[in-house]
């Protein structure tokens, strides 16, 4: 191992330690909570997983997708069009791989776009994927959703989006300390310089991008289930991708834990309040995201790390 | 020949609306790198006013518009007051300002959205104005929908005629190709950006008070405006007003035939495969040099 390599891996076996065994204390939750305090820690879990994957490729390179949605629909409709005939656990792995494979595909035809075109275009291509399922579900098979049968038990489920977190985030370790990810770094500070200096950006890009997609397509397989009914409105609803990029970048997108944390706060925010008060809470969200925006640009993370090391 | 006709006029008819929202979009993103994506919320603002001064005070709606259309550019002051002066002044690159006005810019939609939710409710409102047909060489058309078509042409070409002939409108486009260079020659910032501001929503409302004349309205029909708008300025170049102009009636055409010639449930799978095809094809837009 050259000395480099020796540098930058150090404090990854302590991070990878420590995930490793909030994953396990997180795993004895099914015995200890009421199924609605379940559903409640499984949707942090979902959260945390779709704001850290974004994070991955969108933090370092400061591109801004609104893709995510699409990942999880696809993922959410490969369950749809496979329970019947695969494992539950299989059609997991098939949903995270149809996402990586649908990210690939788009990466090399966009990535070249950047700012609010690469905005504008994911977001597009989201709802070209979400009306085009829609119409070859009404013409071919004459339905407008789907009823998913024989779902497993609601801890299965729960382990299940415990594993893909936990993945989730060790990926992110390992990338933010590997090759790829200094060379996404490089292509976030400057594209041009960093292909000067030997870095093939395009191949990092549609990696990178890629490989944040298979988590958003496995979550969206595993939390298919939850919903007895999939239609493509609910599963490729764009307020998927807006929220996760809201709790990423209000998490602050630079850091690993930022995004965990926010993703907990908000997912506890949104489920006790929306419920009772639906408007008021949008409302004072709206007002809380512009202030935060305003006042705290780099995120919550910023008010901890401020004074650690510059380019953590 | 008198289908085609219809078709083809409301195809434009929509286009011309699409037009005016994308325009006053097209400026602020333009102009300060502000996507503003709470946009259709606007819209959406000028059509309950237009709606709730109609209904309580009876005043024809036509003589409201430019009631409306002040309303909102005051509003867009203040908005830009409030929430996108300390972006533009704070963030070190383009990229940041896009990427937290985009943000603020879910904030600003948020709460617009749900305070008509909590002041006027989900319920559809609407009423009738200029309900009669038409006949025009030989096609039929409802008479409000020509008026909305004539005043969404009207206020586009107003604003392109501002932006080419008038001192403001130099200072504008000056700024849109070179900032540095603009302040340099002594164009001030701080008062043009919050007019351009303001202008973009002031188009919005006056939009919206358009629809109101002819659909029913709701706290949620802004957004599918926002998203067609950010189509439509991918169509016709960031930037280019001119551009955002024929790109609202392609787009119109584009969605009225295509409807016809395939079926209505395409519809989105249209425009957005429009979007996606100029994006890949065209990054800078159809009409770009």
């Amino acid at each position: 191992m050259s000395r480099s390599t020796l540098t930058r891996m150090r404090g990854v076996p302590r991070a990878l330690t420590l995930t490793v065994v909030a994953g396990a204390l997180l795993a004895v939750l099914p015995w200890l909570l009421s199924d609605f305090m379940l559903s409640l820690a499984l949707s942090c879990l979902m959260f945390a997983a779709l704001a850290v994957s974004w994070s991955m490729f969108c933090g370092p390179t400061h591109y801004l997708s609104l893709a995510t949605s699409a990942f999880f629909g696809l993922g959410a409709y490969v369950t749809a069009w496979g329970l019947e005939s695969m494992p539950y656990g299989l059609t997991v792995l098939a949903g995270g791989l149809v996402g990586a494979a649908f990210a690939a595909l788009i990466g090399v035809a966009v990535l070249h776009l950047r700012g609010a075109y690469f905005a504008v275009i994911t977001f597009g291509l989201t709802e070209l994927v979400l009306h085009s399922i829609t119409y070859v579900e009404k013409t071919m098979f004459e339905t407008a959703g789907r009823i998913i049968s024989d779902a497993p038990e609601n801890a299965v489920i729960y382990w299940t989006v415990l594993g893909i977190t936990v993945l989730a985030v060790a990926t992110a370790i390992l990338v933010r300390a590997s090759r790829l990810g200094f060379a996404l770094a490089g292509i976030g500070g400057d594209e041009e310089r960093a292909q000067t200096l030997g870095v093939n950006a395009r191949r990092a890009k549609v990696l990178a991008f890629s490989l944040s997609a298979f988590f958003p397509g496995a979550l969206g397989a595993a939390m298919a289930v939850r919903w007895t009914y999939i239609e493509p409105m609910s599963v490729f609803n764009p307020f998927i991708g807006f929220q996760t990029v809201l709790i990423a970048m209000v998490g602050g997108a630079q850091t690993l834990l930022g995004p965990i944390v926010s993703s907990v706060f908000f997912s506890l925010l949104t489920e006790f309040l929306r419920l009772r008060f639906p408007y008021a809470f949008l409302l004072v969200l709206g007002i809380l995201l512009v202030v935060l925006v305003l006042y705290l640009p780099g995120g919550l993370a910023s008010l901890f790390v401020r004074r650690a090391r510059p380019h953590a | 020949m008198g289908f085609w006709l219809e078709l083809a006029a409301s195809g434009l008819i929509t286009g011309g609306i699409y037009a005016v929202v994308a325009i006053g979009l097209n400026l602020q993103y333009g102009l300060m790198r502000i996507m503003n994506i709470s946009h259709g919320e606007f819209l959406m603002l000028g059509a309950y006013l237009t709606w709730l001064a109609h209904t309580t005070l009876k005043i024809n709606p036509i003589v409201l518009l430019p009631g409306v259309a002040v309303t909102l550019f005051l509003v867009g002051m203040v908005v830009y007051r409030l929430c996108f002066r300390r972006i533009s002044r704070s963030a070190p690159t383009v990229e940041v300002i896009e990427a937290r006005s985009l943000l603020v810019g879910f904030g600003l939609m948020f709460f617009v959205q749900n305070a008509v939710y909590l002041a006027w409710g989900a319920d559809l409102r609407g009423y009738s104005f200029m309900a009669e047909p038409v006949d025009i060489a030989g096609a039929r058309f409802m008479a409000n929908r020509l008026l909305v078509f004539g005043v969404a042409v009207a206020a586009s070409l107003g604003l392109l005629a501002v932006l080419r002939w008038t001192m403001i409108g130099k200072a504008v486009r000056a700024m849109m190709q070179s900032p540095t260079g603009a302040q340099l020659v002594g164009i001030d910032t701080s008062t043009l950006h919050p007019v351009v501001f303001g202008a973009g929503l002031a188009l919005a409302g006056v939009a919206g008070g358009l629809l109101s004349m002819v659909y029913e309205i709701s706290p949620s029909m802004g957004e599918p405006y926002t998203v067609t708008a950010l189509i439509v300025i991918t169509l016709g170049g960031l930037g280019s007003a001119i551009g955002s102009l024929l790109g609202g009636f392609l787009l119109g055409l584009v969605e009225a035939f295509g409807m016809h010639f395939t079926n209505p449930s395409l519809k989105m799978v249209l425009s957005y495969g429009v979007l996606v095809a100029v994006l890949i094809a065209r990054p800078k837009g159809l009409f770009a040099r």
